[in-house]
């Protein structure tokens, strides 16, 4: 059995990777195991290697916008971590702490947020990162299969990138389209076949042997119509009116101005007579500070009483069946439009 | 008749992303029309009234959730749309926002009058991509309609909505996760309490919806909500998307009133048009539910009360049937490398004992299971019970106790394949006493 | 932070299996239960630190609406009335801190035998209360003691595995033996202010790590080790050296600060091994900051022997003007046997005090930044605490320094003027600048070996006790010293607090006895 060397080698896709002898229980590689290189420790380019093509001016501007959405900076962690990603084709241990300082956070955490998400990468891979669903609705219809077929086609590990660094594979977890199972990522996009130069996920064509052909073959025209795989905007492009904000800057640390709604009026009324006199209640809001009764007399409204807020319910001694009743709510220093008349019963 | 009712998925196909198609279709006309003229209480007692219950999975009362927020307090009030969509089996909030954007942008204005919030964000897993950029175009419409950003409509109404992208924890659908994966930290399960209505994101009010919840609205508010409750059974209002997956003829996404029998949904030509060869078992919720024998889908209906009846969980809606050509064992070791692969590693029994389970199931599979690793798998099951933080590793044991039960006579087949299962689980190498 | 019982806690009365027992009120149910003489056990929970919640160890079952919940113990205030089941009632609440010790053992290697935490660990202790008939099963693959084959390296079938990793200049990481209980994470962030370490990963994968490529490295990085409720943060000074068993604890004050954090002096054999925090809720909690921790290795180096009194006397006898002068270290029975010597020079003897080190802004945590340690204490005996600057003016009007526990030269060239004095007399544990510049050198017991006392910067009055570590029998503690040279020696720590009493009646009411343990606050006694 080899010896545990030291620590940390390098951390691929969540997985600590320690050099263990071999364990008669793992089955599966975990997704994490795989992103390729394993045993291997990856090197990492220094920041000054990373800033050029970290501090463009629409990345900069981008993470402006970004850091305006949170009404902490660190809120935008995650989807600063995104653009080093988009920018660079991994995250890089630099990376990180270029994100971390954005961020306002100490790099250590940020270290731990960008290796809990299975998401970034913390190795470089092929051009078209193909990850394959193995839960248990891809699984039922054969992912695994799928999977075999696609290492042997490729001639490479779950893992492993290609030598011409075109492709790898990687097993995930549920995909979240497992109606069209067994499903795959290529990249960004959801992929059940390729057809008329374009990757597709329809209903009724799950992935097979041939399928996964045709989406290797697309890859491929692909790769002789773009001499680099364009950049997928990692956020789903920016918005138009959120740059900048419509609001002001930083609208998300305000509250919502108190009285854009009208006030609340009682809602609920109900009206029965006993012998007691005509018994009424009603839903109770929070925000009521005052609540008044009326009663209908010869076509107008007479004040009959001013139960408190708490109350759950009001008597009216006087009231007989067939009366009308409305109640009126106040909020603060807002009075609402009366409620629905109840005629008592 | 109720069948043809869709509350959430009558726009799919229609090209609804634009808005539009969308307005054409009747959409935002709530917003114009209807919303201002209300209060907060009366929207939320619209809500109430139609019996609306959370579609994420634990089936929360929505309009009960939202009266827990305060307002107007000065305080920002967040609300979180809840599209981490994990759960295997589920994937319906995947086309919900990819067909039908809009939808969820009306819903999400309708509840942020609601609960007088200013901001909203959209929590989207970071695998769904392609629904991002459907909704970032969708939120640009809105902005350019004039139907987001600052004083809506010529109200004092301003709302803002964010989409922010997740990187990949099946754990953040658990929404004191998600609240932690917003503010940027590990998507790691708060403890409760102060629940999020009260101290969520940055410590403000915070309101976590599903994206199915949010998108019902829109028809609550254009119909009824009288007629919203009429749709579904007494304790549960309206209609549930459906994600049948499996072994069916026709997978796919579904809307059906709660209450439909779980056999119809599986063989209705209207839905999943019958059973790919014999029926095995049906797991009724997402993978996190007990699985169903076919005799007792038979008689389940989908609704909340009948399946806490069969002890399994309505859950999300995903319906998973598999027939008898499938092998528990593996569907089974699946689960144990999905939970143990997702458990946020915050407690113990589900860091530890999560992986534990996988081990044991892996090596089952492999041939080298031993008497009494069934009864431990229960066990384990047994201790993730209420011992944890969140239902992470509950959610591993209850099909994994279900599946055993069920299924028991296929777990022992694969242990027998181990010619030394009746020795006891350690090391070959072990000798006991050795040293003492 | 979790809040704590008071003296002046409202008691509320709860039910603790079916018995009404009367609790404070206003903290968490784990603290609570301590006070009525329940133990908890529980691995993340740390007075100190805020709460997590994640080793699910301390669980009990609440009476609640919906029939009888887990909770944890830790996290749930008390409040009035309600209804608690703990082991001794519930087979429940058993079986679930029995599953959770089972299962942090499941990825735990189990080598306690060379472990340098076994002794003073949490899993072992909590292993005695609830999981030893444990139902979990050995993996395959996974070895245990009694196997010959056992090579300590391994990964025992576990899923971490990075081991000797040195996660900075003091502190090394066994990642097998972590329990993520995410103590150290958050003694840095809430703590210490600096978040250097952090979970890495998730779930079984878990493990605590620095940003790659940088150090753990901060004054108060070794109470990591400290609070690591198992052996997988351990101090580099102490690895391998004693078994914790082995060790005797003196409790004692560190005397490099105002603040006085409270310490044990773990020794044995004469040797001390290490200087762990003591808990002192109002003074250092449970935290040392890595100076005062790690200055045991030069108590006992480059020592003085103890010189002959008769010709200081004479010195003294004959002096015309004599500076007596006091330092950091000196006890308050130090500075009474000063001032005896003073009266018994009279005139001919001036007192200083103070030190010539920066004083430094208070860190929050352990250290006021004050190297004068009994500052208080010269308050209370009437001696200068900062009129260092006033000798050295007047250098030249005196013909005998006599100065004690004060590295004058060592902490300032400026004090190179004071060797115009002809005569200097040096009281002091060790062989420093100023010795090595005197005429006349006595060495006497370091503070780690004085059984003694001082007021910290909180005006609290602590004692020190005296571990057994001096390395030379013949050393006698500085106030026995000064006593002798004014001609009354006082031989016991015990006569020598009555002399400081004589002179600060104020203090009469207190003996080493009833000076407890955590000190005593002096408010409206002094100052």
């Amino acid at each position: 059995m080899k010896k545990v060397q030291g620590a940390v080698h390098f951390v691929a896709n969540n997985k600590l990777s320690f050099e263990r002898g071999p364990s008669p229980v793992e089955l599966y590689p975990t997704p994490a195991d795989q992103l390729g290189h394993h045993k291997k420790v990856q090197p990492q380019p220094t920041m000054e290697e990373i800033l050029p093509k970290l501090e463009t001016p629409a990345m900069k501007a981008r993470i402006a916008d970004l850091l305006s959405r949170y009404p902490e900076a660190q809120g935008a962690l995650l989807e600063v971590l995104w653009l080093v990603q988009e920018a660079l084709g991994w995250v890089p241990r630099e990376g990180i702490r270029y994100a971390a300082k954005v961020c306002g956070c100490s790099p250590a955490h940020a270290f731990g947020v960008a290796t809990f998400y299975t998401m970034y990468k913390h190795a470089p891979t092929g051009r078209f990162l193909l990850q394959f669903c193995r839960n248990i609705c891809c699984e039922q219809k054969g992912a695994s299969n799928i999977i075999a077929y696609t290492e042997k086609a490729l001639n490479i590990k779950t893992g492993e990138t290609t030598p011409d660094g075109l492709f790898t594979i990687l097993q995930v977890e549920c995909l979240g389209a497992c109606g069209f199972g067994p499903v795959m990522l290529v990249n960004d996009d959801f992929a059940t076949n390729a057809k008329d130069g374009k990757l597709t996920m329809i209903p009724g064509e799950t992935l097979t042997p041939e399928h996964v052909d045709n989406i290797l073959r697309w890859c491929y025209a692909r790769e002789k119509e773009f001499k680099n795989e364009p950049v997928r905007d990692a956020l789903g492009g920016s918005v138009a009116g959120h740059l900048g904000h419509p609001g002001a800057p930083g609208a998300s640390a305000v509250a919502q101005i108190f009285d854009y709604a009208p006030p609340s009026p009682v809602l609920g009324l109900k009206a029965v007579s006993k012998e007691t006199g005509v018994v009424l209640t009603w839903k109770g809001a929070p925000e009521f500070t005052r609540l008044v009764v009326e009663r209908e007399e010869g076509g107008s409204w007479k004040e009959i009483g001013e139960p408190s807020v708490k109350d759950k319910e009001f008597t009216d001694p006087n009231g007989r069946s067939g009366m009308n009743y409305r109640m009126i709510a106040t909020s603060g220093d807002r009075v609402a439009k009366p409620s629905k008349e109840e005629k008592a019963v | 008749m109720a069948e043809k009712i869709k509350v959430c998925t009558g726009n799919f196909g229609k090209g609804a992303q634009d808005i539009a198609v969308y307005k054409k279709l009747g959409g935002y006309a709530n917003i114009s029309s209807r919303l201002f003229d209300l209060s907060q209480f009366e929207v939320i007692d619209l809500v109430q009234r139609s019996g609306l219950r959370g579609r994420g999975g634990a089936g929360f009362p929505t309009g009960l959730k939202w009266s827990f927020v305060p307002r107007n307090t000065g305080k920002p009030v967040y609300i979180v749309v809840n599209a981490d969509e994990g759960e295997p089996g589920t994937f319906k909030d995947h086309f919900l926002m990819i067909e039908d954007p809009h939808r969820l942008i009306e819903g999400l204005i309708i509840a942020g009058w609601a609960l007088g919030s200013r901001t909203a964000y959209i929590y989207v897993r970071g695998e769904f991509l392609p629904c991002i950029e459907s909704l970032n175009k969708a939120i640009s419409q809105a902005y350019a309609e004039g139907l987001l950003g600052k004083n809506i409509g010529g109200t004092k109404f301003s709302f803002d909505i964010f989409v922010h992208r997740g990187a990949g924890a099946y754990i953040c659908g658990e929404e004191t996760a998600l609240i932690n994966s917003l503010e940027g930290q590990k998507g790691q399960p708060r403890l409760k309490p102060p629940f999020p209505a009260v101290s969520g994101a940055w410590k403000s009010p915070t309101c976590v919806n599903n994206v199915e919840t949010l998108m019902a609205l829109p028809w609550i508010f254009q119909n009824s909500p009288e007629a919203y409750a009429a749709l579904g059974t007494a304790s549960a209002g309206g209609t549930k998307v459906f994600c049948v997956s499996g072994d069916v003829k026709r997978t796919g996404v579904y809307e059906a009133p709660l209450g439909t029998p779980v056999m119809e949904l599986l063989t209705s030509s209207e839905y999943a048009c019958g059973i790919d060869g014999t029926l095995k078992g049906v797991i009724p919720g997402g993978s996190s539910c007990p699985v169903l024998l076919p005799e007792e889908c038979e008689k389940a209906t989908l609704d909340y009360e009948c399946m806490s009846c069969f002890k399994t969980m309505f859950g999300s809606g995903a319906v998973m049937p598999f027939n008898t050509t499938r092998d528990v064992v593996v569907l089974l070791n699946t689960l144990g490398n999905f939970y143990s692969h997702e458990s946020c590693g915050q407690c113990t029994p589900c860091r530890e004992g999560t992986g534990y389970a996988k081990r044991i199931i892996n090596s089952i599979l492999n041939g080298e299971g031993h008497d009494g690793d069934l009864e431990l798998l229960l066990s384990l099951s047994d201790q993730y019970n209420g011992t944890t933080i969140c239902p992470l590793a509950p959610a591993l044991g209850a099909p994994m106790t279900a599946f055993i039960k069920k299924y028991r006579s296929e777990f022992e087949a694969y242990i027998e394949k181990n010619p030394n299962h009746g020795s006891p689980r350690i090391c070959a190498t072990y000798r006991p006493g050795a040293f003492w | 932070m979790p809040k704590l019982p008071t003296a002046n806690s409202p008691k509320v009365a709860i039910f603790v299996d079916d018995k009404e027992v009367l609790v404070p009120g206003d903290t968490n149910l784990l603290e609570a239960l301590k006070t009525v003489g329940i133990e908890t056990p529980h691995i993340c929970y740390h007075p100190y630190l805020p709460v997590s919640g994640n080793c699910r160890q301390c669980l009990v079952e609440q009476e609640g609406p919906r029939g009888r919940m887990l909770i944890i113990a830790c996290f749930t205030p008390v409040t009035p009335g309600m209804k608690i089941y703990t082991p001794a009632s519930s087979a429940r609440v058993k079986n679930a801190r029995q599953a959770t010790s089972e299962f942090m053992l499941v990825n735990h290697p189990l080598d306690c035998p060379i472990c340098d935490k076994a002794g003073e660990c949490s899993l072992q202790e909590n292993y005695m209360e609830s999981a030893h008939q444990s139902r979990l099963r050995p993996e395959v693959g996974k070895q245990y003691h009694g196997n010959p084959d056992h090579t300590f390296v391994d990964s025992k079938g576990q899923v971490r595995g990075g081991k000797r990793v040195a996660l900075g200049p003091r502190v090394t990481l066994d990642e097998e033996r972590c329990v993520q209980c995410d103590r150290c994470v958050r003694f840095m962030r809430h703590v210490a202010k600096d978040e250097q370490l952090q979970l890495a990963s998730r779930g079984d994968h878990t493990y605590i790590t620095t940003f790659p490529g940088e150090k753990l490295d901060h004054e108060y990085d070794l109470c990591v080790t400290d609070i690591c409720p198992v052996g997988a943060l351990t101090a580099n000074h102490f690895r391998f050296q004693q078994r914790t068993w082995l060790l005797s604890r003196t409790p004692s004050i560190s005397m490099d600060d105002s603040l006085g954090a409270n310490i044990w002096i773990d020794h044995n054999n004469g040797k001390i091994w290490r200087i762990m925090p003591r808990c002192n809720p109002e003074v250092n909690r449970s935290w040392l900051s890595n100076t005062s921790r790690l200055a045991y290795m030069g108590f006992t180096e480059n020592r003085l022997a103890s010189g002959d009194l008769n010709i200081v006397s004479d010195l003294l006898k004959h002096a015309k003007k004599v500076a007596l002068v006091a330092g950091g270290a000196c006890t308050l029975e130090d500075l009474a046997a000063l001032k005896m010597l003073k009266d018994y020079l009279g005139d001919r003897a001036s007192l200083f005090g103070g030190t010539l080190r920066p004083v430094l802004e208070a860190d929050g945590i352990s250290k006021s930044g004050d190297p004068l340690a009994n500052r208080a204490g010269f308050k209370a005996l009437g001696i200068p605490d900062n009129n260092l600057n006033d000798l050295m003016k007047h250098a030249a009007d005196y013909d005998v320094l006599l100065t004690v526990h004060n590295d004058l030269f060592g902490d300032d060239e400026g004090a190179m003027i004071l060797k115009k004095i002809p005569n200097r007399v040096i009281l002091s544990a060790f062989n420093d600048e100023t010795s090595k510049d005197a005429t006349l050198v006595c060495g006497v017991n370091h503070w780690s070996e004085v059984t003694g006392s001082m007021i910290n910067s909180l005006n609290i009055l602590q004692k020190l006790s005296p571990a057994p570590t001096c390395p030379d029998a013949q050393l006698k503690p500085a106030y026995e010293v000064l006593s002798t040279l004014a001609g009354n020696p006082l031989t016991s720590a015990i006569a020598a607090l009555q002399k400081v009493q004589e002179f600060v009646p104020a203090l009469k009411p207190y003996s080493y006895e009833n000076i407890r343990s955590t000190g005593v606050k002096l408010d409206g006694v002094l100052l």
